[in-house]
């Protein structure tokens, strides 16, 4: 039964508060860091927006739709291999991280995390989405990340016929919240704009910033709103089950509280109710970590890597986070009032 | 049943004798049957000395409640102090049956006897009684309470736990629920009380659950002394009852380091479930331990599934706390009242694997449905699962002492010749 020191040092952590500060670190380093030299890489699974011209990386989403506008034939011949190797460079990210990119390192997650502060600051309340529409809307990021890969892939190519107009490059950029909002935080404001070229671009552009909009009212009224809907995260989730990085649940050990549901920013069901899984990434998780901490059954939640446990659910590093002191320090402080109480009787 | 004054008088006074009676006779076999009780349990034999004789919590307005679905932290943080009334007591359970058909649970007469005599436990007067709806016999009690003219409330549980219906529906009673209390106590519910409420609930669930973490590693303690502590959980001031579990489990380690353990190293390790053993009713964790078993664990709604659950807030505010606190009523609840009742076969197993369980013992109060009708599917698991099972329907009735003893004897010794 007893633990390692170290590892009871950990499990007892606030990992949330820890995450504030990578969240604050990584956000100066995607939106500043070109400005210092510094460059990670192209194929990022996080909203890195090279529009944004501090930007040290960019966007996988970006690299995808730009390598798939290109024809069949070319796909085959080293144009492919193009796009297997960005392919390998965005996996070679993620699986050290698996969806903790979204949860730690996305910029425009961050962002919604910031706006979630705002508003609690000003003291209102949140909104989730009751079952049902969780269940309908929960496909549109799958939709978008399909429509992403196949409209770029029609301005070469035809469908049925059909051909997509060259306005339509890069289609998810084009409403893409990070590319008008992003480039803000540099003081750059040119994003902010409707492209008269043709009716094509009038209509992308004015859906961008109508996209935009939505984000910043979306994510005052509701957690992590646009990770919701967002095609990075569908992609990610493709892949999510090679990564080293994991969260894993013992269903015998849930009681099905549900205090994981209850602080679950993207709101997941599965993360209580689901006691079979013993993977528990769903497609919307980000791996905050949040649940695991909220968790206060022993060992019931678990991340790891590459199979070594990194942070676990604990009793007792539930109660020291939620009451902020550990069990010693509070009797002390009330023994002494009881007493007298007692006493006077 | 309107009676006339003097039979009330008569029936209050000989009630009150024949309770002092019952609880300081079950108290004296707790304490004086057995040597060596920790001396951190004095504490709580005290508070029922006290129980008759105390006036509990004077000048404060109390909340009685008669179930583990009543939210605590909502009654401390509106300025109440909530003592559960569920009772134990055989000599209540005669007045309850002048109300009620004869095959009742006795858990809900001698309950209705007491609030309607106004013997309480600590002599408490009690502002409001929140009576929840989980089963039959407690919500027709409930329309009787009201002929005999007390300040009942009746809390709608939803008769299922898993469904997003069942959910929205109890945020909605307890909503209207803290409407109640703010109107009998006459204290707002603030974001400040509230946040102090949740977690001084919290610290004793921690501390409960240090206890509980020691009774799955030794045998340092009966379960006739440790139901005696959850049972006091119902009416003790919390933080008293905080710092002195804490000072018992202080104790009860040192017990460990020492290798002092009661029982013997054959005494069959018993987990006890069902209708809840309630101070006095101790007859079966009594006659357990007396006959040589160790009762390690109870799954019983006086015991672990009052205290055991937390609550977690995401946003310190009313509008996510009092969700929060809602849930922390509903979705753990393991009460056979919710359907499915998956959870508590879980539970079950979970816990005969952490307590090293020899044998269950399945206790249902002649009258209790819900137990009785649960008894098979969870016997059938139990059986899978290669645990010995003894199923004993009861009540508060000591005349079927001779029989349980008989049975009880020859379940344990079918258990020691297994290890
Ligand atoms: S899901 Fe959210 S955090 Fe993840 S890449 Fe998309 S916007 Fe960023
Ligand atoms: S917090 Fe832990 S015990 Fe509670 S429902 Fe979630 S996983 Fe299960
Ligand atoms: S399931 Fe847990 S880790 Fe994933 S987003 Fe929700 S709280 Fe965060």
């Amino acid at each position: 039964m007893r633990k390692l020191k170290i590892k009871r040092y950990i499990d007892n952590s606030n990992v949330s508060r820890f995450r504030f500060w990578i969240q604050i670190i990584s956000f100066f380093i995607f939106v500043y860091g070109g400005y210092f030299f510094i460059e990670i890489a192209s194929r990022l699974p996080i909203f890195s927006c090279p529009y944004v011209q501090g930007s040290p990386g960019g966007c996988y989403l970006i690299g995808v739709q730009h390598e798939l506008n290109t024809t069949w034939e070319s796909m085959l011949s080293f144009r492919g291999l193009g796009i297997l190797t960005s392919l390998g460079i965005f996996l070679l990210f993620f699986i050290f991280l698996n969806k903790a990119w979204c949860g730690f390192v996305c910029p425009l997650g961050t962002l919604q995390d910031w706006i979630t502060k705002l508003r609690k600051f000003l003291g209102f309340s949140f909104t989730r989405y009751d079952e049902m529409s969780f269940k309908r809307l929960k496909s549109i990021k799958y939709i978008l990340l399909v429509l992403l890969i196949l409209i770029p892939l029609g301005i070469r190519n035809s469908f049925f016929g059909i051909h997509v107009p060259h306005g339509m490059h890069t289609p998810f950029c084009q409403i893409c919240p990070a590319r008008i909002i992003l480039p803000l935080f540099t003081g750059d404001t040119s994003q902010i704009f409707i492209d008269f070229t043709d009716t094509t671009t009038i209509i992308m552009t004015s859906l961008g910033m109508m996209i935009a909009a939505l984000f910043l009212v979306g994510s005052f009224v509701k957690k992590r709103f646009f990770c919701f809907f967002c095609p990075m995260s569908a992609l990610q989730y493709i892949f999510s089950k090679i990564s080293l990085l994991r969260m894993t649940k013992d269903g015998d050990k849930c009681t099905r509280c549900g205090n994981c549901y209850r602080v679950c920013d993207v709101g997941i069901r599965e993360i209580a109710d689901d006691i079979i899984s013993k993977n528990i990434v769903k497609d919307d998780c980000m791996l905050c970590v949040k649940c695991v901490e909220a968790c206060p059954e022993d060992d019931c939640l678990k991340i790891s890597f590459a199979g070594m446990p990194i942070f676990n659910a604990s009793q007792e590093g539930f109660f020291k986070r939620y009451t902020g002191s550990s069990l010693t320090e509070y009797i002390k402080s009330i023994e002494p009032n009881k007493e007298n109480e007692n006493e006077s009787k | 049943m309107k009676v006339n004054k003097d039979r009330y008088e008569r029936m209050k006074k000989t009630g009150s004798i024949h309770y002092a009676m019952e609880i300081k006779k079950n108290l004296a076999e707790i304490t004086d049957d057995f040597p060596d009780n920790p001396q951190s349990m004095e504490y709580f034999y005290k508070r029922f000395e006290e129980y008759t004789i105390g006036n509990l919590h004077e000048g404060k307005k109390v909340i009685a409640s008669m179930c583990v679905h009543v939210p605590l932290e909502l009654i401390y943080a509106t300025g109440g102090t909530p003592v559960r009334i569920c009772a134990g007591a055989y000599a209540t359970d005669q007045i309850g049956a002048e109300f009620l058909p004869a095959k009742t649970c006795p858990m809900v007469k001698s309950t209705l006897g007491a609030v309607y005599l106004d013997i309480l436990p600590g002599n408490i007067k009690p502002e409001l009684i929140v009576n929840p709806t989980t089963c039959d016999q407690k919500k027709k009690m409930g329309e009787i309470a009201d002929e005999i003219d007390k300040p009942f409330f009746t809390l709608e549980v939803p008769p299922t736990k898993d469904s997003e219906e069942a959910r929205q529906y109890w945020n909605r009673v307890v909503k209207k629920f803290v409407k109640k209390l703010e109107q009998t106590t006459g204290t707002k519910l603030t974001r400040r009380r509230l946040k102090k409420a949740i977690k001084t609930v919290a610290k004793a669930q921690a501390v409960y659950r240090r206890f509980d973490q020691i009774r799955r590693s030794a045998p340092v303690i009966y379960g006739k002394d440790a139901i005696l502590v959850t049972n006091s959980y119902f009416f003790d001031d919390i933080e008293n009852w905080t710092i002195q579990v804490e000072k018992l489990n202080q104790e009860l380690e040192e017990r460990i380091k020492n290798k002092q353990t009661v029982g013997k190293a054959n005494s069959p390790r018993i987990l006890l479930t069902g209708s809840p053993s309630i101070f006095p009713n101790m007859k079966l964790p009594l006659l357990i331990e007396k006959l040589g078993g160790i009762v390690v664990n109870e799954e019983f709604c006086s015991t672990s599934r009052m205290i055991w659950d937390t609550v977690a807030v995401d946003e310190w505010f009313l509008y996510d706390m009092v969700p929060a606190v809602a849930d922390r009523y509903l979705k753990p609840s393991t009460c056979p009242n919710f359907t499915p009742n998956t959870d508590r076969e879980r539970k079950l197993l979970r816990d005969i694997k952490d307590f090293q369980v020899d044998g269950v013992i399945y206790q249902t109060f002649t009258g209790c449905q819900l137990y009785d009708m649960e008894s098979r599917r969870i016997g059938k698991i139990l059986e899978d699962n290669g645990t010995q099972t003894l199923y004993i329907e009861s009540d508060y009735n000591p005349d079927d002492f001779g029989q349980l003893t008989t049975r009880l004897e020859a379940f344990l010794d079918s258990l020691k010749n297994k290890k």
